[in-house]
């Protein structure tokens, strides 16, 4: 039978073709914690110390998973055939912990987790942008 | 807290993280496929590929997070609790 599949080339090094991926990834961490940072006085102004606390163990619960997430999709095709739970179990063990520990509350801890979320999006509209001028 | 609000807050808690599942996972299995499908045909491209995985898989796995959200606040901080 004849293989229609294309050529690969043997030229490219994964390692060069990845950097794009690595920069992604820094570029990702480094939003988040500037959000993060961003985020973290007004709340602390606006609300309480306590709150912002919550806000901030929420917010690097975030990077945790965001990275986790990253490491997954990594590993992914190379040494696991199937994305990882990792950072689902990270999340879990965040929300349980903030609705059993009398110290916090659930709500500023989840929306600090988002902040990750806040940052794909500033990527996206930033790529968006730059794509369109 | 009254058993009737209990089994009915455990079957809605299981509903919660069970339907929200299903449609992140199905969307998940078919990017994930396709951006190793996407690899194996172009190896110079595996960064971009394997970034616009890393984008759209956090972007697909937040709708299983507000199910699982509002299943753990169901278990855990019942606000129907008496």
């Amino acid at each position: 039978m004849e293989d229609i599949s294309p050529p690969v080339s043997e030229s490219s090094e994964p390692s060069d073709s990845m950097q794009d991926f690595y920069r992604l990834q820094q570029e990702l961490l480094a939003i988040t914690l500037i959000l993060t940072g961003l985020i973290f006085f007004p709340v602390w102004y606006f609300y309480s110390f306590n709150i912002a606390l919550n806000y901030l163990l929420g917010a690097c619960t975030g990077v945790v998973y965001l990275k986790l997430l990253a490491r997954n999709v990594e590993q992914l095709g190379n040494q696991k055939d199937k994305l990882g739970k990792s950072h689902i179990a990270i999340f879990v063990g965040l929300i349980i912990v903030g609705t059993q520990w009398n110290g916090l509350h659930v709500l500023p801890v989840f929306l600090g987790f988002l902040t990750y979320k806040a940052a794909l999006i500033v990527y996206t509209l930033k790529t968006l942008l730059n794509s369109s001028d | 807290m009254d058993p009737i609000v209990q089994a009915a807050s455990v079957f809605s808690a299981a509903l919660a993280i069970g339907l929200a599942s299903i449609g992140p996972g199905i969307g998940q299995g078919n990017a994930a496929g396709q951006a190793v499908e996407g690899i194996a045909r172009q190896p110079e491209a595996e960064g971009k590929i394997r970034g616009t995985l890393l984008l759209t898989l956090a972007f697909m796995e937040s709708l299983t997070i507000y199910g699982l959200v509002i299943a753990l606040v169901l278990l855990f901080a019942n606000p129907f609790a008496v």
